[in-house]
C-alpha cells in the first residue's frame, strides 16, 4: 500500500466534488472490505486520493416508501439481514446479505461496494436484479438512475464513471403471495464466497398458476442476467417438481450456450439445474420468510 | 508413594500463556523493535526453474533509505544449509529452483523503501524447463533439479514372500490413491529481529520452532562459533511443523543484513510472502495392492508411495522414513513389500507438518481397509479388529508391540460413542433423496517420538527461588501446543505445588542444551521426561533440608499441597517456600539439570527391518456426514476422536490437541488444497486457501484412554500428530458409506465427491493462455478480480 490523500466529505455534495475535482485518480472508500483487499496485489495501481464515504449518515438508510424500498448504499450486511423493513419486503435480500462472509465482513461491507464492486459472486446482486432493483449514481453534474441488470458491463466493471457515487438502490417490496428464495452454494459454511448462486421470485394467481417469474443465477454468467427462457417456461404453469427441474434443466443450458463447454462445465452443467430447481421449490416451501 | 497421585497431574489447569495470549501482554516476534532497526525484504525468483544469469543491484543501492542490498556472494560462509541434505540455498546463486527461492536481500528504513528497492534489482534468467509432476520427474531423462537426480530418496520395508502372500489370497485389491500440498496456516506468518551483538556475533528473536539447527545454520553462514550465535524464541503463534527451515534461512538473511549494516533488522513476511516461500506437506502418491483371503485375512501388501519432495531435501527423508515404517497401518501381514520415494521438483519444497509423513498413508490405509471390509462381507468396525495389531504382535518393521497396544479399545469406543455398527448398516441401505448420511471409522498406530531417525535427547533446567517460585526453561520449545504447560505441570507435580508457582521460559540457546528438534510429538514423553529428572534432582536436595529442618529422615517425606509432609501421617513440616529459602541460607543448589535419552531404536535401510520407535500409540476417529449429493457438498455433523496418550499430564490441552487435530484433519479431508501448476501457485492468501471455519467443524467429542506407559514421563507418550492423522479418512469412509462412492483424491471437494475426480484446467497455464483464461467469465470467482 502506498500514500494517497485521505477525504472523508460529510455529505454527498462534497463526496461528488471530490470525486469530480480529482478525474479519474480518486477512489470511493466505504467499507473497505473489497477495497483493502484489493489494494494488497503486488503491482496494483493505487489511487491519489481516497474518498471515504463511510460518515456520510444520509447514505445508511433502510426505508419503505409508497410500494418502494430505498437502501443508501452504505447500508451493510449485517442491517440488511437485520432490518425489519427487508425481512417482511425482500426477505430475500436479508437471506442473501446472512449468507455473506463472517459477522465481521457483515457489519463492515456494504450493498454499495458489493454492487460497484462488481464480483461475479456478489450475493445481494442476484437478488437486488430478481427484485427489480434501480440504483441512482450521483455526481457533480447530477443524478441519473438505472436499472440494476443493465448496469454491469463485464466482470469488475459497471456503467458507472470514476465520479459517480452510487447513492441509492430502489426496488418494490415484494407484494404478499410473492415468492422468493436464494440458495448459495458454497465451499464452506462461513467466509465464502458462491460457487454458484440463485435468486427467484414468483408469483401466482388465486388458482395457483404462476404468473410471473424471475430466475437470476449468479457467479455463473459474466454478467448477471435474468434467465427469461427459463421464466418463460414456468408462467401459466401449475408449480411441479418436474416443472421446476426442467426450468432448472433450461438455466444450465442457457449458461452453458453463452461460456461454452469448458474444463468446468462438467460440474457446472448439473449443479446449476440442481440449484435452480431447489431454489423455485424453496418459494413454495421456506419462501425465505415471506407471507403466503 | 508415587508422588503424581494427589497432585496435579492429569488436572485440567489453566495453560501458563493463557493469560498472555487474552490480555495481549504476549510478545509475538513481530512485536518486537529496537531503536534505529531497518526492515529487511527478499527478491524472489520470477521462475519456478531458471539458471540466474546476472543480478544489478546497482540502482536499488542507489535508492535513499537503502541500507545493504545483498546477493549470494555476500554470505562469508556457507550459503547452504539443510538438516539432512546440505543443498537449501540462503540466496540462490547460480540457480532457482522454486519460485519461492530468494535472490537478494534488501535492508532499508522502512518496509515500503525495502519493497521499492526490491523493484530496482534487475535479475536476468534463463528458463528451465519446468518439472511438476513427481512421477514425470523420475523418469530417465527428466530435467535435473539438483545435480544428483530427482530421486532423492528411496525407503524399504521388505518382510516375508510377497509373490507368495498374492499366491495364497482369495482376491486383490488394488487402488491409486493422492494427497495433496497443504499449507500450516499458523496465524503468525514468520518474523525475527536480528541485532549484531555486544562483543560480536548476533542475537535473533524469532518465530522459530527449531533454534538449535537455525543457528548452526547462521554461525555457518556468518562464520561465527555456536555460542556468538544466541537465539531467543519469542512467544510462538502456531507452528505445526512449518516454523523450521523456513525460518532457517530467514534467520541466516537477517543476521546477514545485521551483519552488513551494523544495525537491527527485522524481517516479517506478508501472508502472500509467507504462502509463496513456506514448505508444505508432501503430497503423495500411492499405490496400494492388498492379497486377501474371503475370511478378511490379509496376505500381502504391496506399497509403493512417491513423495513430492519440491526444490528442497528439506525434512523429506524423515517424513517418507515414518510412510515406511507405518505405511501398512497397524495391521498384521506376514508379506510386505513397501518402497518410498522421495522426488525433487520444482514445487515449493516440503518438509515437516504435523503428521510427518502418517496423514498420506492412513488416508490410503483406512479407505483401502474399508474396501476390504467390502470385499470381505464385514463392517468396518470387524475388519479392522480382526487384523489389528495386539500386544505381541510384530510390525511390517520385525518390531514386537511388547506394551499395552489399546488398537481395539480405541476403535470400540470411537464406534461406540456414535453408533456405528447400527448407523453404518442403516445408511448403506439408504439411497433416496440427495442428502444421505453416512459413518466413517479410521484408526492408527503411531511410533513416538522420532524414533531411528536419530539422537533423542533433551535438557530441561528447573531453578527454585528462595521464595518457592520455580522457573523451568528446555531446549524444547512451546509453539502454542503447550509443551510449557506440560513441563510446568510436571515440576508442579513432582513439586506438589500450584502450577501458578511456576514459570516457564521460552527456549534460549545461549542459555539451554541443544535438545534437538521440538518435532514428532516428543514435546511431553522426551521434554517432559527431562524436566521431571531435573525437578527430581532439586526436590531430594529440598528434602533433604527439609529432613535437616524436622530431624525426620528424608525418605519419610513427601512434597504435597505446597508443603513438606510426613508421609505417615501426612501432618505439614514447612511449606515449599520455607524449605526453598532454609536451602538458600544453607548455601545447597535449588538449580537442576535433567537429562533425557530415549530408549535405544534400531534399523537396517537395507532391509527395512527394525524397532523403529521406542514405543507407539493407538487412536481411533468415528466421523457422521451428510453428502450432498447433487452438488457434492459435504458436512461432518458429528465426530469422535479417541486416543491412547499414555497418561495425560493435563486433560483439557489433551482435548485441545484433539479438537485441534479434527478441525485440520477436516481441512485435509474436505477443504484445503495448495495448487500449483507449473510450479506457480494458485494462490496466495486465505481468500483462495480454504480452512475449516468453526461453522464447518462439528463438535467432536474426546475420549482419552490411558494406558500408562513405562516410556513416559508419569506414563505420558503423546497427542499432538495422532489426532491430526486420521480424521480424513474417518471422513472419507463416511462418504463411501453414504454414497456407496471412493473418493481416492484429497482433498473430496464439490467437485470430487460430484464427479468423482477434480476438475483440471487443461493444458499448461503458460501466459499466452493466461490472458485468454482471465477473460473468460466461468473462472472460479474471487472477491477480489484476478491478477495480471
Ligand atoms: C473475508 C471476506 C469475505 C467475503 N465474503 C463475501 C461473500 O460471501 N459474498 C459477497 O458477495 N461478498 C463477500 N465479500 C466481499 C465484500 O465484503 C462485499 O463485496 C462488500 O459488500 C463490499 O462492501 P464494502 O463497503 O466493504 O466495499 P469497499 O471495499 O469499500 O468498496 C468496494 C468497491 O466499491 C466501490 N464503492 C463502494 N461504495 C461505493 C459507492 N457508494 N459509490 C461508488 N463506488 C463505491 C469502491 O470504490 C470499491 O471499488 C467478502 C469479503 C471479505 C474480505
Amino acid at each position: 500500500m502506498k500514500p494517497f490523500t485521505y477525504i472523508a466529505p460529510g455529505s454527498v455534495k462534497e463526496a461528488v466534488a471530490a470525486l469530480h475535482e480529482n478525474g479519474g485518480t480518486a477512489r470511493v472508500l466505504a467499507g473497505g472490505t473489497d477495497l483493502l483487499l484489493e489494494w494488497r496485489r503486488p503491482g496494483v495501481r493505487m489511487p491519489a486520493v481516497v474518498v471515504d464515504i463511510s460518515r456520510i449518515e444520509s447514505l445508511r438508510r433502510i426505508s419503505l416508501e409508497g410500494p418502494d424500498i430505498l437502501l443508501g448504499p452504505l447500508a451493510t450486511h449485517g442491517e440488511l439481514m437485520r432490518s425489519g423493513v427487508i425481512r417482511s419486503g425482500a426477505a430475500i435480500l436479508a437471506s442473501a446479505a446472512s449468507t455473506i462472509g463472517s459477522p465481521q465482513i457483515r457489519n463492515r461491507g456494504t450493498i454499495g461496494g458489493n454492487i460497484m464492486n462488481g464480483a461475479p459472486c456478489a450475493d445481494t446482486v442476484p437478488p437486488l436484479i430478481a427484485l427489480g432493483a434501480t440504483v441512482t449514481l450521483s455526481s457533480a453534474d447530477g443524478t441519473r438512475e438505472c436499472h440494476l441488470s443493465g448496469f454491469f458491463n463485464k466482470p469488475y466493471a459497471t456503467i458507472a464513471t470514476g465520479e459517480e457515487l452510487l447513492t441509492q438502490v430502489r426496488f418494490p417490496a415484494l407484494l404478499p403471495g410473492t415468492k422468493a428464495s436464494f440458495v448459495k452454494l458454497a465451499r464452506r459454511n462461513a467466509l465464502s464466497i458462491s460457487r454458484l448462486s440463485v435468486a427467484a421470485v414468483v408469483s401466482v394467481d388465486d388458482s395457483g398458476l404462476i404468473t410471473d417469474a424471475r430466475i437470476v443465477p449468479g457467479a455463473a454468467h459474466s454478467v448477471w442476467k435474468r434467465t427469461m427462457e427459463a421464466e418463460n417456461l414456468l408462467i401459466g404453469k401449475a408449480p411441479s417438481a418436474t416443472l421446476f427441474a426442467e426450468a432448472g434443466r433450461v438455466v444450465s443450458a442457457v449458461v452453458i450456450k453463452e461460456t461454452g463447454r469448458r474444463w468446468s462445465t462438467e460440474y457446472k452443467e448439473p449443479v446449476i439445474a440442481a440449484l435452480v430447481r431447489r431454489t423455485l421449490e424453496k418459494c413454495f416451501t421456506d419462501n425465505d420468510g415471506h407471507p403466503s | 508413594m508415587d508422588p503424581d497421585k494427589q497432585t496435579i497431574i492429569g488436572s485440567p489447569e489453566r495453560r501458563v500463556d493463557a493469560w498472555g495470549k487474552v490480555t495481549g501482554t504476549a510478545k509475538f516476534a513481530a512485536d518486537y523493535s529496537l531503536p534505529h532497526q531497518l526492515y529487511g525484504k527478499v527478491l524472489r525468483s520470477k521462475h519456478p526453474h531458471a539458471r540466474i544469469v546476472s543480478i544489478n543491484t546497482g540502482n536499488a543501492a542507489k535508492l535513499r533509505g537503502v541500507e545493504a542490498v545483498l546477493t549470494a556472494g555476500d554470505i562469508p560462509g556457507s550459503r547452504k544449509f539443510g538438516v539432512v541434505v546440505k543443498n537449501q540455498e540462503i540466496l540462490a546463486g547460480e540457480k532457482v529452483r522454486y519460485l519461492g527461492d530468494g535472490v537478494a536481500l534488501v535492508a532499508a528504513r522502512s518496509a515500503e523503501i525495502a519493497e521499492e528497492a526490491l523493484r530496482l534489482i534487475d535479475v536476468v534468467y534463463e528458463a528451465l524447463p519446468v518439472v511438476s509432476d513427481p512421477e514425470a520427474a523420475m523418469w530417465e531423462g527428466a530435467p535435473r533439479i539438483h545435480p544428483e537426480g530427482n530421486v532423492f530418496v528411496h525407503h524399504k520395508v521388505r518382510k516375508g514372500d510377497i509373490e507368495k502372500g498374492f499366491a495364497e489370497s482369495d482376491f486383490v485389491i488394488q487402488r491409486r490413491f493422492r494427497t495433496q500440498f497443504i499449507e500450516h496456516c499458523a496465524i503468525e506468518t514468520e518474523a525475527v529481529l536480528a541485532e549484531p551483538a555486544e562483543h560480536g556475533g548476533v542475537k535473533i528473536v524469532g518465530s522459530i520452532q527449531n533454534l538449535f539447527s537455525s543457528r548452526r545454520s547462521v554461525a555457518a553462514a556468518l562464520n561465527l562459533d555456536l555460542n556468538q550465535v544466541q537465539l531467543i524464541q519469542a512467544t510462538l503463534g502456531g507452528s505445526f511443523g512449518g516454523k523450521d527451515e523456513v525460518m532457517t534461512s530467514m534467520c541466516c538473511r537477517a543476521a546477514l543484513l545485521a551483519r552488513a549494516t551494523g544495525r537491527p533488522v527485522k524481517m516479517v513476511n506478508t501472508r502472500e510472502e509467507s504462502m509463496l516461500e513456506s514448505y508444505k506437506r508432501h503430497p503423495y502418491a500411492m499405490y496400494y495392492r492388498w492379497g486377501a483371503k474371503n475370511d478378511g485375512t490379509i496376505t500381502a501388501m504391496e506399497i509403493r508411495c512417491i513423495a513430492d519432495g519440491g526444490a528442497y531435501a528439506s525434512m523429506s527423508p524423515f517424513v517418507t522414513w515414518r510412510s515406511v515404517v507405518q505405511a501398512t497401518g497397524p495391521y498384521a501381514c506376514e508379506n510386505v513389500r513397501t518402497d518410498v520415494y522421495a522426488v525433487y521438483t520444482n514445487n515449493n519444497y516440503t518438509g515437516a507438518m504435523r503428521g510427518f509423513g502418517s496423514p498420506q498413508v492412513n488416508f490410503a490405509i483406512e479407505s483401502m481397509m474399508d474396501e476390504l471390509a467390502e470385499r470381505a462381507g464385514m463392517n468396518p468396525l470387524e475388519i479392522r479388529i480382526r487384523n489389528c495389531f495386539r500386544r505381541g504382535s510384530v510390525t511390517a518393521t520385525g518390531q514386537k508391540l511388547d506394551h499395552v497396544v489399546s488398537l481395539q479399545e480405541v476403535l470400540e469406543k470411537a464406534a461406540g460413542e456414535i453408533g456405528f455398527e447400527e448407523k453404518w448398516k442403516r445408511y448403506r441401505a439408504a439411497t433416496e433423496g440427495t442428502h444421505r448420511r453416512g459413518v466413517g471409522l479410521a484408526c492408527s498406530y503411531r511410533g513416538v517420538s522420532l524414533g531411528a531417525e536419530g539422537a533423542d535427547a533433551a535438557e530441561a533446567a528447573v531453578s527454585v527461588q528462595t521464595d518457592g517460585s520455580v522457573i523451568v526453561s528446555s531446549g524444547i520449545t512451546d509453539m502454542g501446543q503447550g509443551a510449557g504447560t506440560q513441563m510446568s505441570q510436571i515440576v508442579a507435580g513432582v513439586f506438589g505445588i500450584p502450577l501458578g508457582r511456576v514459570r516457564f521460559l521460552n527456549t534460549d540457546t545461549s542459555r539451554v542444551a541443544d535438545s534437538g528438534p521440538t518435532v514428532a510429538s516428543r514435546g511431553t514423553i522426551t521434554g517432559g521426561a527431562a524436566a521431571k529428572n531435573a525437578a527430581e534432582v532439586v526436590r531430594a536436595t529440598l528434602l533433604g533440608v527439609a529432613g535437616e529442618m524436622s530431624g525426620i529422615s528424608p525418605r519419610d517425606l513427601e512434597m504435597a499441597e505446597g508443603y513438606v509432609v510426613r508421609t505417615a501421617d501426612r501432618s505439614r513440616l514447612a511449606s515449599f517456600a520455607e524449605v526453598a529459602a532454609e536451602c538458600f541460607e544453607k548455601g545447597r543448589p535449588m538449580h537442576g539439570i535433567g537429562w533425557h535419552r530415549s530408549p535405544k531404536t534400531t534399523w537396517d535401510e537395507a532391509t527395512g527391518q527394525g524397532d523403529a520407535y521406542f514405543t507407539f500409540v493407538y487412536g481411533a476417529n468415528a466421523a457422521e456426514v451428510v453428502v450432498d449429493t447433487e452438488t457434492g457438498k459435504v458436512d461432518v455433523e458429528d465426530f469422535v476422536s479417541v486416543h491412547d496418550v499414555g497418561r495425560a499430564i493435563n486433560r483439557d490441552a489433551v482435548r485441545g490437541q484433539m479438537i485441534g487435530g479434527v478441525a485440520m484433519g477436516l481441512g485435509y479431508g474436505l477443504l484445503e488444497e495448495f495448487v500449483l501448476e507449473e510450479g506457480i501457485p494458485a494462490q496466495h492468501n486465505f481468500d483462495e486457501y480454504l480452512i475449516p471455519t468453526s461453522m464447518d467443524v462439528p463438535p467432536v467429542k474426546t475420549v482419552i484412554v490411558e494406558n500408562e506407559d513405562p516410556a513416559g514421563p508419569f506414563g505420558a507418550k503423546s497427542v499432538g500428530e495422532p489426532a491430526n492423522e486420521i480424521a480424513a479418512p474417518a471422513i472419507v469412509n463416511a462418504i463411501f458409506n453414504a454414497t456407496g462412492k471412493r473418493i481416492t483424491e484429497l482433498p473430496a471437494d464439490l467437485e470430487r465427491v460430484r464427479l468423482g475426480h477434480a476438475l483440471r484446467r487443461p493444458g499448461p497455464r503458460g501466459s499466452a493462455l493466461k490472458e485468454t483464461e482471465q477473460s473468460l467469465p466461468d473462472l472460479s470467482c474471487k472477491i477480489r478480480p484476478a491478477e495480471r
